[in-house]
């Protein structure tokens, strides 16, 4: 009897351990709220359809937590709780990460929007501009005041990349386009992006879009003083019922499946993996009632070339804000260019330093 | 020129906007100020407002109901200070910083299911019965019931200060708490007073900030503005009717920053986001030049916590 309890025991015992050795425990680790309506909110729904879509997955996350040490003791304590993939998502993260890969070369990290790697780190981005692109499409063929407004937090390549490539896009289906660009000087200030808002509509603006940490505020403006507005990051529509074009939104889900995917079995690079529109990293969000049928056709459209390949965003000429030609006609600027853009192309109305 | 109306117009629409929420704390932190007591903490007391008033609206539905909760809750939080300073007789500087890093805290950290939350909030007069009236009408349909309601405020709490029996005790409790007490008098239950009265004037200026002016709920949302509201006291010297220019020296200067920018004027935008920092400095400078020392109404209490004595 006692040797039936024990060989009971025993094997009760082996199928936990092997359930336990065939789930991956993958650790997230955002620098704000998970529901912050912007960044960290998309990277946490990443995180759920990893869950969705994997079924020997087990997810964990801490959020708030800064860009300092902190983040090290956060990471170890993850490893130490089992956790074998660490997604540090915040771009200041990336020195940390380096220091802990370091120690623990069995767990595979993979970093948000950095350019550095080790043997088991690696980085995934998307290139959210040609979203911006086609939204900026769409905000062109709506707006009857040829103004659009962009509320930006700091003039960084990712955000100049973003203000260029809304403009463009809106230029190219209605030259009279002009963006106009406030700095807010941070990435989280309410009160400021609000009254930002609120000064670009008074001078006319009548599409309002922005890159900071959470659209809300600025589509809340333009929705109550009866604009239009294109969001980022996350779909905000359900701020704007009437006023919301579209948005420019991540979908980190199918990508962070197949890099898990690639630590199970093997295939795991240190590698810099960059999505697109064609990946469905980057996208853009549902349409709102206000966009014309016909933008829609033209947006879908473009959206196909840039899928294909017959369309590059960043294909010359460019020109900077006083009509010199910054990329001739027939070149194209190179992915490493873009991720250090530090120009405003023409058409785009405000100061960069 | 009319184009140059309407601008100057928006802006000081924008000014008073922006204004708002740091026009009640310096009001209240000048009562405070009067009794002789300093509280750097209404920064925090202005977060847990904030985070209170939208959790509430958010739940209720009610943005007025939103602005009491929001005021209780910086009453609760300086009732901290005021156990700090008049219970334990702690520095009040150092009080101050702790009640702030608390309040910042403890707002980021129950405020974080309301983050991204859709509230109705009061909307602007245009459209009611308010509009309709003569003369003030379509001044009045710009505002929203939190800039009235702060408004309405300074007249109130400057009969308080200055005409009113209640009035004179509190402020010769700034004077000198020693006389007052040779005099027969506390200075206790006023000092209490006045904390817990700046407790309440800065959580509504974050309900004014979360629930009125933005709708949103972010963590650290009041961006350094009670600290500044803090410096504005010395700017509006310590008297109410002041604080209206005081506090809307930082709204121009903050919509002028954002503003100058749309209207394309070649200043560098790190120079602009400066404004709101230099121009009250500068007005500060100027304002006091050839005062004597001490002078410019402060309350003589006072120097003993920024002299030690």
């Amino acid at each position: 009897m006692k040797k039936a309890i024990k060989s009971l025991l025993a094997s009760t015992l082996l199928a936990v351990s092997v359930s336990a050795a065939a789930e991956t425990k993958v650790g997230y680790i955002y620098v704000g709220p998970k529901s912050d309506y912007g960044y960290n909110y998309a990277q946490d729904q990443g995180r759920l359809y990893l869950e969705e879509n994997m079924d020997d997955v087990e997810t964990l996350y801490f959020e708030n937590i800064p860009e300092n040490a902190d983040v090290q003791r956060v990471m170890e304590r993850m490893i130490r709780s089992g956790v074998e993939v660490i997604f540090p998502t915040s771009y200041g993260y990336l020195d940390h990460a380096l220091k802990v890969a370091e120690k623990y070369p069995d767990v595979r990290f993979a970093h948000s929007g950095g350019l550095k790697t080790s043997d088991n780190l690696m980085t995934y981005f998307a290139e959210i501009d040609q979203a911006m692109y086609l939204a900026g499409i769409a905000a062109g063929m709506t707006t009857k005041t040829d103004k659009l407004g962009f509320i930006a937090a700091h003039p960084i390549p990712q955000v100049l990349r973003n203000i260029n490539a809304f403009n463009r896009g809106a230029r190219s289906v209605n030259p009279d386009v002009t963006t106009a660009v406030i700095w807010t000087s941070g990435w989280s200030d309410p009160s400021k992006e609000s009254e930002a808002a609120s000064a670009l509509i008074d001078d006319g603006a009548d599409v309002l879009t922005g890159h900071v940490d959470s659209p809300i505020n600025y589509v809340q403006v333009a929705e109550e003083r009866g604009v239009y507005s294109v969001g980022y990051h996350a779909d905000a529509s359900k701020f704007a019922p009437k006023g919301w074009l579209t948005g420019a939104i991540w979908n980190w889900g199918p990508m962070m499946v197949g890099i898990v995917k690639s630590t199970q079995d093997g295939t795991f690079k240190p590698q810099h993996l960059r999505g697109d529109l064609l990946t469905n990293a980057a996208q853009l969000s549902d349409f709102g009632d206000a966009v014309s049928d016909e933008a829609i056709a033209e947006v879908t459209d473009r959206q196909r070339m840039i899928r294909e390949g017959d369309y590059q965003v960043w294909a010359g000429p460019i020109f900077d804000q006083d009509g010199t030609v910054l990329v001739a006609e027939g070149e194209t600027m190179t992915l490493e260019e873009t991720e250090k853009m530090d120009f405003l192309v023409e058409g785009v109305i405000g100061r960069l330093r | 020129m009319e184009l140059i109306t309407t601008e100057i117009l928006a802006l000081l629409f924008a000014a008073l906007r922006s204004a708002t929420p740091v026009l009640a704390v310096v009001l209240g932190e000048i009562m405070t100020q009067r009794s002789g007591i300093i509280n750097l903490g209404v920064e925090g007391q202005m977060l847990v407002g904030a985070m209170t008033g939208f959790a509430v609206t958010a739940t209720t539905g009610d943005p007025w109901l939103g602005v009491l909760a929001a005021c209780g809750a910086g009453m609760l939080l300086s009732l901290v200070h005021a156990a700090l300073v008049l219970g334990c007789q702690a520095n009040q500087i150092a009080s101050g910083v702790a009640v702030m890093i608390l309040g910042g805290g403890l707002s980021a950290f129950y405020g974080i299911p309301y983050v991204g939350e859709k509230i109705n909030s009061f909307g602007s007069f245009k459209g009611s019965a308010v509009a309709d009236l003569p003369v003030i009408g379509e001044f009045l349909a710009a505002l929203t019931p939190t800039i009235l309601v702060t408004l309405v405020s300074i007249p109130l709490i400057s009969i308080f200060l200055y005409r009113t029996i209640a009035g004179l005790h509190w402020r010769s409790v700034g004077e000198s708490a020693g006389i007052t007490r040779n005099l027969g008098h506390s200075p206790v239950p006023y000092q209490f007073a006045a904390i817990v009265f700046g407790g309440l004037m800065s959580g509504f200026a974050g309900a004014a900030l979360a629930v009125d002016y933005t709708s949103n709920w972010v963590e650290y949302m009041t961006s350094g503005r009670g600290l500044v509201a803090v410096g504005l006291v010395i700017v509006a010297r310590w008297n109410p009717w002041y604080a209206l220019p005081a506090a809307l020296l930082f709204g121009v200067s903050e919509s002028l920053n954002l503003r100058l920018q749309s209207w394309c004027v070649d200043i560098s935008p790190y120079l602009l986001a400066t404004l709101p920092y230099l121009i009250p400095l500068v007005v500060l400078m100027l304002s006091f030049r050839g005062l004597k020392a001490g002078g410019g109404g402060m309350p003589k209490g006072l120097k003993a916590v920024f002299q030690g004595n």
